[in-house]
Parts: C-alpha cells; sequence; structure tokens
C-alpha cells in the first residue's frame, strides 16, 4: 500500500468514524478486556483465577475457549515480531526500580510515550513510518480515536473488532494481565502512579505496533476461528470432573457430622484464631491433640481492613484482602532508637547501590566486593544451615512496633470486634488467653515470596492484623461496649497475637504476657513446641525428605536457604472450603487441603453471616482454588514456568530468560515435584455448609454471583442440614439433590 | 616448573583456584536449585567436565593442548546453555554461542598456526620467550586480541552474551565467571607477545575501554535483572581489557577474579531483585558536598598508593587505576556526606581510607602472584589514556547533573540515542520467547 492510497483510506476512515457511536466502541473495549484476568505484581501476588474473564461461561465451555485464547501452541512470525517489540517497550515503561536510566517521557502515559519514540526505533525503519506521521498529524488525538482509525486501516470488519482486539490481548496475556491489575485493581500506590497507563492506551499501542510491522494482521482472526481443540479439552475436563468426585466421596465420608454439638470443652486452656489458609488446618490439628484448646479459622486480617502505614518511611500499604478497600489508617510508632538505626542501617546500602548503579565507580566495586560476595557465596551455599549471619542486617524487627488505631473510631472498633466473633461463633466460653494468629512466611532468593503470604492480607504478612484486632479486643472501652450486644469477654481472658511461619511452622507470640498468666503460657508455648516437632515431621513427609533428620531444624533450613526452590508447598492440594463448628471436622485428618472457616449457624438468625462467608472468605478460596488449578494444569501458559530460568523484569513480574510475555501464575516448583511429577491435583473447590438448607438457599438466592459460579460449575456446593441430618448437593441447573 | 605438556604457574593456579571455587559453589547451589529438574543429571555432568577442561586450559603449555581444551571447555558451556532442547529460544541461544565461538577458536588457531610455523615451538613458554618477525607479531597479535574479545563479549562480539540468559541461573554464574574471563586469561598468558607491541596495546586499550563504556550505559538503562548483569559483564571485561591494554596484566588478572566471584554471587542472588529497595536521590549534589568528597577520597587515594607502593605521580598507565580509585572514592565519600546523619564527615573520611585500603589489598594481592610471570610493565600515559579518562569523567558527571533535573526536557538526539542504545543491547530475536506457548521447562 503506498503513502497516497494510505490517505486515501485515511481520509474516509475519519468519515465512517464518525458514524461509529463512540459510546458502543468504549463498550466493545471493554468487552475485549472482561475476558482477562487481573495479576498482581511481585509485591503483593494475589491468587487470582486466570479465567476469571470467563466465569460467565460453563467451566467446560470456559476450558475450550481459554484453550483457543491462552494455549495456542503457535504464533504468525509477524505476530511474533510485534510481541518482541511489545515487551521492549513494555518492560521500559513500567520499570518499577531496576533500571537507572530510564526511558524518557514516560510521564506522558504508555501510549504517548511510546509515540515519541518509536519514531526513532530503526527496528520499526523498514516499515513506512510516513504513516505515523499521517496517523498523529495534529496533536488531538485520543487513543480512542486511533483504535478506530486503525482497524480501518487493518481492514478489520466491523463484526471482527471484538476478536481481533481481544486477540491482541490474548496474544500477550501476561503483560495484559498486569495492565488489568494496574486499571482495576491497584493499590494505593500504583493508583498514583506517576506513569499512568489506561485500558485504551495499552490497545492503541498494541494496534499501532501491529499496524506498522503486520498490515495483514486481520488473518490472525481466521486462525483463531479455526482453532479447535475440543477433544483435548473434554479429556482435561473429565479428569477434572474425576478429580473432583473422588476428592469429594473421600471427604463425605470422612465427616462426622453426626458427632454431639460438643462444644462442651468446659472452659478450654486457650483458643486460637487461625486464618482459614489450608495451612492452619494441620496446625490446628496437631495444637488440639495437645490438650484441652479450642481453635477456630477465620479470614486472616481478622475483620480489619486497614492501610497500615510505616511511621518512619512514610510507606503505606493496604493489609486486608482486595476485595475489599482499606477502611483505616494505622500507623506504626517504631521506637525512636529503631528510627536511628534503620536510617544508619540503609547506610551501607546507599552507599553500595551508588557505587552499583553508576558509571566508572563499579570497576573499583567488584575489586572491594570480590572477597565478600565469595565468602558469602560459599557460606550460602554450602553452609546454608549457617547462613543467618549473612541475613543479620535483613531481620524483621516489627517485633517492637507498636500500632496507633486513633484513626480508628471506637464503634468501629467494635464492629470490627463483635463481626469477628460473631461470624466465628465465639460468643461465649472465653478461655483466660485467647490467641490471635496471623501468618507469614519465610524464604531467601524467592521472587514469589509474598504468594506464600497472608492472602486474606493483600499478600503480606498477617501478624499486624492480629496485633491490632488483638489490641481491640483488649480494649476496656471496647468490651464494655460488647457486653451491651450481649458478648460478655470475662475481665481475665487475655487476648494475644501471634504469627504462625508457615515455613518452618514456628509461632512467635507477640505481646507482652501478664504476671497471672506466666504460667499459662509456658504451658501453650511448651504444647507449643511439640505442635511444631510434629507438623514439620509430616511436612518433611511432603517434601519427600527423609524423616530420620531432624524435622524442625529441616525446616528452618528452607526458610534460610537461598537455592531452595521449594521452601514450602504453600495452598498447594488446596480442594475443599468448609464453614461450620469445628466439631465436624476436629480429628479429622484433612491433609491441609481445606479452608476451614469457623460458623455457628445457630447465631446466624437472619443469614448474614452466612452471606458473607459465602461472598468474601469463599470466594477468595475459589480464586486461590483456580489459581492452583490452572497452573498445575498448563504451567506454561497458566503459571509461570520453572524458577530456574526466571528473570525478574521491573520489580513487578517474571519473565523466562532472555525475555519472554510476563509470566503470571504459579511457577513450577510450587505445584509440581519435579518437572514431570505434580504435587497439586486440578480440583475444582468443594464448599460444604453446616447450615440448614434453606439458609444456604437463601443466600444463593440473594447473589447473582454465586449463581453464576455453582451453575457455571466453577465450584461445588454440599450443604449438611443439622435439622433434616442429611447431606445435599447444589447442582447445575441450580436445584439440590441428596448427596449420598 | 614447566614440562612439554604442562605448565603451572602462579597464573594457572589462580585461575584453577577460581574456577573449582565458583565450580563448587555452584555445584552446592544447583543440589537443591535444579532439584526434580530433568536435565539436572546431565548439568552435573557437563558442570564436571566443563571445570576439568578449563583446569587443563590454563595449566597446558602445549599450543595444541590449548586449542582443544580452549574448544572442548566452549562447547560444555554451549551444552550447558542448551538446558532443555524443547524452548527454541534456548536452543538459539546456545546456536549463537556456538557460532561465536567456531569464530574464536578459528582465530586462536590461526594464530597458533602462525606461531609455531615463526617460531617452530609448540611449547607456550618458548612462544613467549622467542622473537617474532614484526608482521607474524602484528598478526598473530591481532588474531589473540581478537579470539579474546569473542571469548569475553567485548564489543562488537557481545551479543551471544546478553542473549545467554536463558540458560538457569547456576549456568549464568559460572559462565560470567569462568568462561568469559578465557580473554582476559588469553591475553596474559600471552603477555609477552603484546608487551612491546605499542600499537597492538593500545588497539586493545581502545576496544576494552568502548566496551566499558557502552557497556555501562546498557547496564544502567536494563530493566530485567540478568541483562543489566549481563550488560555489567561487557562492561566489566571491558575494563578488565583495557587494564591489559594499560600493561597492567596483574590488574587485569584481579579484576578478572574478583569480578567473577561478585557476578557469581549476583547471579545467584537474582530472585532477591524485586524485594531490593533502591534509594535514588533525587537531588544534584552540591558543590560543597562535591568539594569534601574529592577531598575525602584524595585520603583514600592516597591510602591506596601506601598499600600498593604505587606512585600517584608516576606519569605511567597506573594514573589510569589511580584515576578510578579517586572517582570511585569520591562517590563513597559523596554518597555519605549528602545523608542527614551524625559524624558524617568522619563517617565518610574513614570509609573512604578503609576502601582505598581494600581495594589496594586486592589489586595487591594478584600483583605478587602474578609477579613471577613478569607481565607488570606499566606504560607511558598518551592521549588515547587521557581522551578516555575524559569520557568516562563527562559520563560520570552526567549521570549525577542532568538526568535528575525535573521537567528536563529530553531533546531529539537524546531521545535518538536512547532508543538506540535500547535497541543495540536487545538480545537476538531469535533467542527471545515471543509468545508465551512457545517456552518449554
Amino acid at each position: 500500500m503506498n503513502a497516497t492510497v494510505q490517505h486515501q483510506v485515511y481520509t474516509e476512515v475519519v468519515e465512517t468514524q464518525k458514524v461509529t457511536s463512540k459510546k458502543s466502541f468504549e463498550e466493545l473495549i471493554a468487552n475485549c478486556w472482561a475476558k482477562i484476568a487481573p495479576s498482581w505484581p511481585l509485591k503483593n501476588l494475589i491468587a487470582v483465577n486466570p479465567l476469571a474473564g470467563l466465569e460467565d461461561l460453563s467451566f467446560e465451555s470456559a476450558l475450550n475457549n481459554a484453550a483457543a485464547y491462552f494455549q495456542q501452541a503457535d504464533m504468525p512470525t509477524q505476530m511474533q515480531a510485534i510481541n518482541r517489540e511489545s515487551i521492549k517497550w513494555l518492560q521500559a515503561f513500567f520499570d518499577d526500580g531496576q533500571a537507572t536510566i530510564h526511558m524518557p517521557n514516560r510521564h506522558l502515559g504508555l501510549f504517548k510515550s511510546v509515540i515519541s519514540l518509536i519514531k526513532y526505533d530503526k527496528n520499526l525503519y523498514k516499515h513506512d513510518l510516513r504513516i505515523l506521521d499521517d496517523l498523529l498529524e495534529g496533536s488531538n488525538y485520543s487513543e480512542l480515536e486511533l483504535i478506530v482509525k486503525l482497524l480501518s486501516l487493518l481492514e478489520v470488519e466491523k463484526e471482527h473488532h471484538e476478536t481481533f482486539m481481544t486477540l491482541l490481548l490474548t496474544t500477550l496475556p501476561g503483560w495484559s494481565a498486569y495492565i488489568r491489575y494496574r486499571t482495576d485493581w491497584p493499590d494505593k500506590i500504583d493508583a498514583y502512579h506517576p506513569f499512568s497507563v489506561s485500558k485504551q492506551d495499552y490497545l492503541a499501542f498494541r494496534i499501532l505496533l501491529t499496524y506498522l510491522m503486520w498490515p495483514d494482521a486481520k488473518q490472525i482472526i481466521q486462525s483463531h476461528n479455526s482453532f479447535n481443540d475440543h477433544r483435548k479439552t473434554k479429556e482435561t475436563y473429565q479428569r477434572i470432573q474425576h478429580n473432583d468426585y473422588y476428592f469429594q466421596q473421600q471427604l463425605l465420608n470422612k465427616m462426622c457430622v453426626d458427632a454431639k454439638h460438643s462444644g462442651i470443652i468446659d472452659i478450654p486452656k486457650a483458643q486460637f484464631i487461625f486464618c482459614i489458609d489450608v495451612r492452619s488446618e494441620p496446625l490446628r490439628k496437631a495444637i488440639e491433640s495437645q490438650g484441652a484448646y479450642e481453635t477456630f479459622g477465620f479470614a486472616g486480617f481478622f475483620g480489619v481492613p486497614v492501610a497500615i502505614e510505616n511511621q518512619a518511611t512514610g510507606k503505606s500499604h493496604a493489609s486486608c484482602p482486595v476485595l475489599l478497600k482499606p477502611a483505616y489508617k494505622v500507623t506504626t510508632e517504631n521506637r525512636k532508637n529503631q528510627q536511628i538505626i534503620s536510617k544508619h542501617k540503609d547506610l551501607h546500602k546507599k552507599v553500595y547501590q551508588s557505587l552499583k548503579y553508576n558509571s566508572i565507580t563499579p570497576f573499583a566495586l567488584v575489586e572491594i566486593m570480590g572477597v565478600i560476595s565469595g565468602i558469602s557465596m560459599m557460606v550460602k551455599s554450602l553452609f546454608a544451615k549457617h547462613s543467618s549471619w549473612a541475613g543479620i542486617f535483613n531481620k524483621r524487627k516489627d517485633k517492637h512496633t507498636s500500632y496507633n488505631l486513633e484513626n480508628f473510631s471506637l464503634q468501629q472498633q467494635v464492629e470490627c470486634a463483635s463481626d469477628m466473633l460473631k461470624l466465628i461463633g465465639l460468643v461465649e466460653n472465653f478461655a483466660p488467653i485467647v490467641i490471635l494468629c496471623g501468618h507469614a512466611s519465610s524464604t531467601k532468593n524467592n521472587a514469589y515470596a509474598s504468594a506464600l503470604d497472608c492472602g486474606a492480607c493483600g499478600g503480606r504478612p498477617g501478624g499486624p492484623n492480629a496485633r491490632i484486632m488483638a489490641s481491640i479486643m483488649n480494649s476496656k472501652e471496647v468490651r464494655t461496649e460488647l457486653t451491651k450486644i450481649g458478648i460478655n469477654i470475662p475481665d481475665k481472658t487475655v487476648f494475644i497475637s501471634a504469627e504462625h511461619n508457615t515455613t518452618t511452622d514456628d509461632l512467635t507470640i507477640y505481646d507482652e504476657i501478664p504476671n497471672s498468666l506466666q504460667e499459662l503460657i509456658k504451658i501453650i508455648k511448651a504444647d507449643l513446641r511439640v505442635v511444631q516437632h510434629k507438623n514439620t515431621a509430616i511436612r518433611l513427609q511432603n517434601m519427600g525428605k527423609n524423616r530420620k533428620v531432624k524435622s524442625v531444624q529441616a525446616a528452618a533450613l528452607h526458610a534460610k536457604d537461598w537455592a531452595e526452590v521449594r521452601p514450602e508447598w504453600g495452598l498447594a492440594k488446596n480442594a475443599a472450603f468448609i464453614a461450620g463448628p469445628r466439631n465436624i471436622t476436629q480429628g479429622l485428618d484433612l491433609e491441609g487441603r481445606a479452608f476451614l472457616h469457623s460458623y455457628d449457624w445457630q447465631i446466624d438468625h437472619d443469614t448474614e453471616l452466612l452471606n458473607t462467608i459465602m461472598t468474601a472468605p469463599m470466594i477468595v478460596a475459589q480464586w486461590i482454588n483456580a489459581q492452583y488449578l490452572f497452573s498445575s494444569l498448563d504451567n506454561v501458559a497458566y503459571g509461570a514456568g520453572s524458577k530456574i530460568t526466571k528473570n525478574i523484569t521491573g520489580k513487578i513480574g517474571v519473565m523466562q530468560g532472555n525475555a519472554s510475555d510476563l509470566m503470571n501464575g504459579l511457577p513450577l516448583q510450587s505445584v509440581y515435584k519435579s518437572d514431570n511429577e505434580p504435587h497439586h491435583i486440578p480440583t475444582r473447590l468443594t464448599t460444604y455448609i453446616y447450615a440448614p438448607l434453606d439458609y444456604v438457599k437463601k443466600v444463593i438466592d440473594r447473589n447473582q454471583q454465586l449463581q453464576q459460579l455453582f451453575s457455571n460449575e466453577w465450584l461445588h456446593l454440599f450443604c449438611y442440614d443439622p435439622i433434616l441430618k442429611s447431606t445435599y448437593t447444589l447442582q447445575r441447573s441450580l436445584t439440590w439433590k441428596q448427596a449420598h | 616448573m614447566y614440562s612439554t605438556y604442562f605448565n603451572v604457574d602462579n597464573l594457572s593456579l589462580a585461575m584453577i583456584a577460581l574456577v573449582c571455587f565458583i565450580g563448587i559453589c555452584v555445584a552446592s547451589f544447583s543440589a537443591r536449585y535444579l532439584k526434580g529438574d530433568r536435565a539436572q543429571g546431565n548439568f552435573y555432568i557437563f558442570l564436571g567436565l566443563m571445570i576439568l577442561s578449563v583446569c587443563t586450559m590454563v595449566s597446558t603449555n602445549h599450543l595444541l593442548i590449548m586449542l582443544i581444551s580452549w574448544t572442548c571447555s566452549n562447547y560444555l558451556l554451549t551444552r550447558l546453555m542448551l538446558h532443555k532442547s524443547s524452548w527454541i529460544a534456548a536452543v538459539n541461544s546456545a546456536k549463537l554461542a556456538k557460532r561465536n565461538f567456531i569464530l574464536g577458536t578459528t582465530l586462536l588457531s590461526a594464530a597458533f598456526v602462525l606461531l609455531y610455523l615463526e617460531t617452530g615451538h609448540t611449547s607456550i613458554v618458548s612462544i613467549n620467550n622467542s622473537e617474532l618477525s614484526a608482521i607474524a607479531g602484528i598478526t598473530v597479535g591481532i588474531c589473540i586480541v581478537l579470539a579474546a574479545m569473542t571469548q569475553s563479549g567485548i564489543l562488537p562480539f557481545h551479543r551471544w552474551l546478553i542473549s545467554s540468559l536463558n540458560s538457569p541461573t547456576p549456568v549464568s554464574a559460572i559462565m560470567h565467571a569462568g568462561l568469559v574471563n578465557g580473554g582476559g586469561f588469553l591475553l596474559a598468558r600471552f603477555a609477552p607477545l603484546f608487551l612491546n607491541q605499542g600499537i597492538l596495546l593500545n588497539t586493545i586499550f581502545t576496544v576494552g575501554i568502548i566496551s566499558a563504556i557502552v557497556g555501562i550505559i546498557w547496564k544502567l538503562m536494563q530493566n530485567d535483572v540478568k541483562r543489566t548483569l549481563a550488560c555489567s559483564t561487557v562492561s566489566q571485561m571491558g575494563y578488565m581489557i583495557a587494564q591489559c591494554g594499560l600493561g597492567l596484566f596483574p590488574a587485569a588478572i584481579a579484576h578478572l577474579c574478583w569480578h567473577g566471584l561478585f557476578k557469581a554471587y549476583l547471579f545467584l542472588a537474582s530472585g532477591t531483585a524485586a524485594q531490593e529497595s533502591r534509594f535514588v536521590s533525587d537531588k544534584p549534589p552540591t558543590a560543597l558536598h562535591l568539594l569534601t568528597a574529592a577531598v575525602c577520597s584524595l585520603l583514600g587515594t592516597h591510602v591506596f598508593a601506601l598499600t600498593t607502593g604505587l606512585n600517584i605521580l608516576s606519569g605511567d598507565t597506573t594514573t589510569f587505576i589511580f584515576f578510578v580509585t579517586f572517582i570511585s572514592g569520591t562517590q563513597l565519600a559523596l554518597t555519605i556526606v549528602s545523608q542527614k546523619i551524625l559524624a558524617k564527615y568522619s563517617v565518610a573520611i574513614i570509609a573512604t581510607a578503609l576502601a582505598g585500603y581494600g581495594y589496594g589489598l586486592s589489586v595487591n594481592l594478584f600483583e605478587h602472584i602474578i609477579a613471577p610471570l613478569n607481565i607488570y610493565q606499566p606504560q607511558s600515559l598518551n592521549i588515547l589514556h587521557i581522551i578516555a579518562m575524559i569520557l568516562l569523567t563527562g559520563m560520570w558527571s552526567t549521570l549525577h547533573f542532568t538526568s535528575k533535573q525535573k521537567g528536563f526536557v529530553y531533546p531529539r538526539w537524546l531521545l535518538a540515542l536512547y532508543v538506540k542504545m535500547l535497541n543495540a543491547s536487545q538480545p537476538h530475536p531469535k533467542t527471545v520467547t515471543a509468545y508465551r506457548n512457545a517456552y518449554q521447562f
């Protein structure tokens, strides 16, 4: 196509474009983006269903659709070239702290900054760049207009617009998913990111590159439409169905719903409230077996949706599920000498960085650092056990941090407190010690570290939330208010916060214990040590390690070792979400595969509590479940691939090798024992609720999202009705059937 | 102590120590890192053979053995790079490296054949002691320099190196700490051939310093951790080669070893890149701070001189080392005096002095080790060296003063330069995984 013809087409386009209604086009773009699930950056890796954009389809057809969009085994060479150029610019634009010399003009936003540079891009010279000048004539273009123009220039028929644009997103799915995060789910920092991006921005960028490099790009629609792999998806579907059925049979056989509603442990020595995370289940079981302990399961943010601001650095982060917006701001109060220490502590890093990311100085730096690097490398690799000295500066020293709750009114505190207690059914029989136990992992040299932290705290450690909730529960004013609504917490009951290290099964207790309880806490701590031994032994077995070694030390080694690619199994093997009193599951070996949410239907008169459970924690569990499911189903299309060739880009995500798509999802080592042997078995979530059937029906009737998820088979639902004494299961038609 | 086939001198020992040390660390690291990986067994076989081959290469006295072990080592490296043959991009990375090594081997063969024809010796010691005709000297020298450049990823032979990151992390670690150093070793091994040929030394210095400068710009521009490290290697290798060109072969060997350890560590630790928080100062330094820092650095440089026993005012090429020391000391002190901390001036003075001492020790150590080879011969300073110092200083101060201005409007040439450099530092297109499902583990 020569330039004059181009120009004619172009003027025609301008005419037709006026006809095209702007609004319908915006909708069209929204539809394209709806197929893309968001993907969080490395700083807080939130589990998400990679097919979340296809949840309006039945699970089986979503599998088929996704195969066409995300699992193509081949791609036209021209599209590959477009992807390479896209990756180059996206890497440069979205860099969040790797480069020292930055891409210029980033403040203009993605599209405009790239436009300002591709004029000089030799990789594009061979294509006629006059087109670019024609297109951008006059600076008053909007991205939307450009997209419309370019679609016409590419001669994409109107009925194919949506497919074509969707394909431009799905041919580079990881980056699209990151942009979906930036535009729809950003945290506070990314929401006000100085280098902005919008959905139209990104599409305009992709279409422009496509137009410049492959004028016949509409061919891609053909190859997409002809893609058909029904046979293979059918096989996959059947396999998953089989896995689900097998798991459900095991679970139903295990459940001891007939057990008397005991709750009769007179008054337990202590009560523990854990996160619903599947990693809490084995720990709870082990603790209960140590004596008169009662345990509960609740979302690990303990119902306090806070943003935690570090007083010293001024940085803040949300510590609550991404489904919620943090409602309260809490500031840390560091001790004064700690601030001074941290200022000096950073000095050596500053000096090191100023010499490393500079010119000339790295030449001298390597000679000074050579010996230190060598020794450090040797100790960490050969004597990982003793490597803790190397990390001496980086220890989390938040044990002495306290939280300032000024912005949190008494009324709000009472609400949070009563919500939590009611949701888990702990409104009487308080033990002298109630331990709120958040969780966090500890790993070294691990790009995916935040994926192992508490998802309910937005991919952060759960300790701070536990500490905030404990101080609320211990407040005299709060307790007085709670009494007014019928929750009497005895004066001698103390709430204590703790953090469960999911890598080592170590339980750190944060608060200072009153003297009267010193004896008791000693007993508890001793019991916890036994628990740690038991659990780490099971953990090692799951890791396929020799059981003879000292399990506690071996687990601790996983946390310290910079070469360890499987420090812990995270939430692998998760398969069930159980809401009900603990006695229906107590003593069962659920193999760390179940999210356990405490729930007592007898205090839930208006089904409000069940509604909360089914619309928040259960949904989060489904996201997690779907992420593990798809990452193990196809670790290339939906997972991140092997850790051994990963390459962190822009501090936001991971690529494979030299450069690739942004590899979102879980790495191979999180779901596979070895290259060939899966650890996680693709299973959809089975939800099991202990409540009258009417309760569950009411909740589902009220929620369209739940209806959609259940009728499309994204998860299964079982309900044990304690009145009818029978188990029911929800079918695709949303009718109930008695389960056997 | 040498025989027909072997010559285990201090240079050999230093190289063997380096390669074995890193080999052991990498092997131990990979026991966990590659656990469950289908190709872990092959990795160990090739790693073991490669270390053996490199040890042979650095301790032989025979041209043919050196050529064979050189070729073998490089072949084994490409096998290590090709960890999973189902991943096309990785296959292409290995191919690219292989093509580069074939070129290097060819050049080296040519040089060795010429040397043999010219001197009639196969013993490297004898060759180094014999006189070559001017033309043969130049030809052999150029061939060896080019071979060294292919091996060390010196411009324009850098493409394979910055396209080599499809290799597993431990392979990158041993590659950047091991075989890319081959170039420096080769030049040191045949140093006597170069030491009396000023033109060759100046050529070596020039190609080295170009790589050093361009590599550093690339490094600072990269957005992913591993390519940052690879571009940094291009620049560090450039500096190392440039030191050879200054006649300071022991300094080059020191640089090669310390850089090897440093870079291997950084590769193995590359999983932490996302957690590392960067401290960015957005203000250009004040004149007072700069001046104070320069004074601190003079002290540091003096300590360096005392430790190494070098003379600051010698007027020979050691001036270049002092120059690097001085600028680095200034940077170090500048960072400290720009902070708002207690007793910053005392801290700056002590830190700079200590750094000068540490740097001095590390250079000195190798001077002693390599001394018996008698390849430490500073040349007289010439215009090339001065231009290089001016360029480097310009680059250093540009980084400090321009990019930090708020509302800075980029001139067209700078935009064009950015794009040019960005494109030049991209990996070879065939080694990029251009669509997701092309990646295979």
